[in-house]
């Protein structure tokens, strides 16, 4: 079953996009729930994004130095 | 975007928690029309304190009359203050079920009473409603006394106003502000048997000993509460951060702080004045029941 790992909408005013960093985690590969896939920045700081299920890394849907909007897919786990 | 800073610390890193654990506060924020301080200023504790089921409340709009460098809320010409606002935060905060409710505001020069009316009755309205303790972070209200008093008559738990920064680099993190106002803000309210509270944000070029003067000022006016936390750049056209403060450094300002006899002290990267705001409030309350403990 397919899990989209998406960047959250934080709300009115909010950031509204972060940029990806670093992927802690290569397509293929097993993914713990609750274990870092990448780290993200914001305009303040950096975030790392746990993985929602356990599962297998299928595809990286935003590249490291890639911006992603609010609510868009980061990566899709199996 | 701007360029992800190279010098970004190891410790300036958090958690990001999935949309349904945010879901719940940004659907209350949503549907009572209510701005956040943590939306409008892009506070980076926003995932954290929102998976917790708990935001501090921004009242009179989201625009704000200043200019202040450090800051990312909206800043222009506000619109007229909403009536319904004090309710729908009463409403917010019983939605939530909150335990500590913390409403702070825009700077309002545009209105005669600073905005102070609107936060009496947003303190009047919540506690109406529940019985949790509120904490204002307020304006300086161009230091007039009567809207001070406004606010201060209606006792709230805590009475929060930041210095932000020391004296020094007021000039250009805090233009349209004056050190010395906001002093005697704070020693006004303290004068009122309330409890006194305030910040600043470390990064912005100060020294330690600017920062041990600004604590020794605050701890003379009488605030009994303090919040240090790093700056954070929200924008390339915001003050530069001058220094990663590292978490040790916080650590002996702390204590330090509390050898100054803070009976409140929070300091840390990620501190903010509204940051676990119940949990300090909590430990000034027992500090006053149970002195000497």
């Amino acid at each position: 079953m397919a899990y989209e790992v998406k960047l959250p909408d934080l709300g009115k005013d909010a950031p509204d996009k972060a940029e990806v960093s670093f992927w802690y985690i290569e397509v293929g590969e097993k993914v713990e729930e609750g274990q870092d896939l990448l780290e993200m920045v914001t305009d303040k700081a950096a975030f790392t994004v746990p993985s929602p299920a356990s599962g297998t890394l299928k595809e990286i849907r935003v590249q490291e130095g890639e911006v992603a909007k609010v609510g868009s897919v980061l990566a899709v786990l199996e | 975007m701007k360029d992800r800073p190279e010098t970004l610390p190891p410790w300036i890193r958090k958690r990001l928690p999935r949309q349904e654990e945010l879901q719940p506060v940004l659907d209350t924020l949503r549907e009572l029309r209510l701005a956040s301080v943590c939306q409008e200023a892009h506070c980076p504790n926003l995932c954290e304190c929102f998976a917790r089921g708990t935001a501090t409340f921004m009242i009179l709009g989201r625009v704000c009359t200043r200019n202040c460098t450090f800051c990312a809320v909206h800043k222009g010409a506000p619109l007229p203050p909403d009536p319904e606002e004090p309710a729908r935060v009463a409403d917010a905060a019983v939605r939530m079920r909150l335990r500590h409710v913390v409403v702070t505001s825009v700077t309002r020069d545009d209105l005669p009473d600073g905005g102070s009316g609107q936060f009496a009755r947003t303190v009047r309205a919540v506690r109406e409603r529940c019985g949790a303790t509120v904490e204002v972070l307020t304006p300086d209200f161009q230091g007039r006394a009567e809207d001070i008093d406004r606010v201060a008559s209606e006792q709230p738990d805590v009475f929060n106003h930041n210095v932000e920064t020391v004296p020094r680099l007021y000039p250009e993190v805090r233009p349209m502000a004056d050190y010395a106002r906001s002093l005697d803000l704070l020693r006004r309210v303290a004068g009122h048997g309330l409890v006194a509270k305030s910040g600043m944000m470390l990064g912005l070029g100060e020294t330690e000993d600017e920062v041990l003067a600004a604590l020794g000022d605050l701890r003379d006016a009488g605030c009994r509460a303090v919040t240090l936390g790093q700056y954070l750049q929200p924008s390339p056209r915001h003050h530069a951060v001058a220094r990663f403060v590292p978490p040790e450094e916080f650590e002996r300002l702390r204590q330090l702080a509390e050898g100054m006899g803070f009976e409140g002290v929070a300091s840390g990267p990620f501190v903010r004045s509204s940051y676990n705001a119940g949990k300090l409030a909590a430990q000034l309350v027992r500090a006053r029941t149970c002195p000497g403990k």
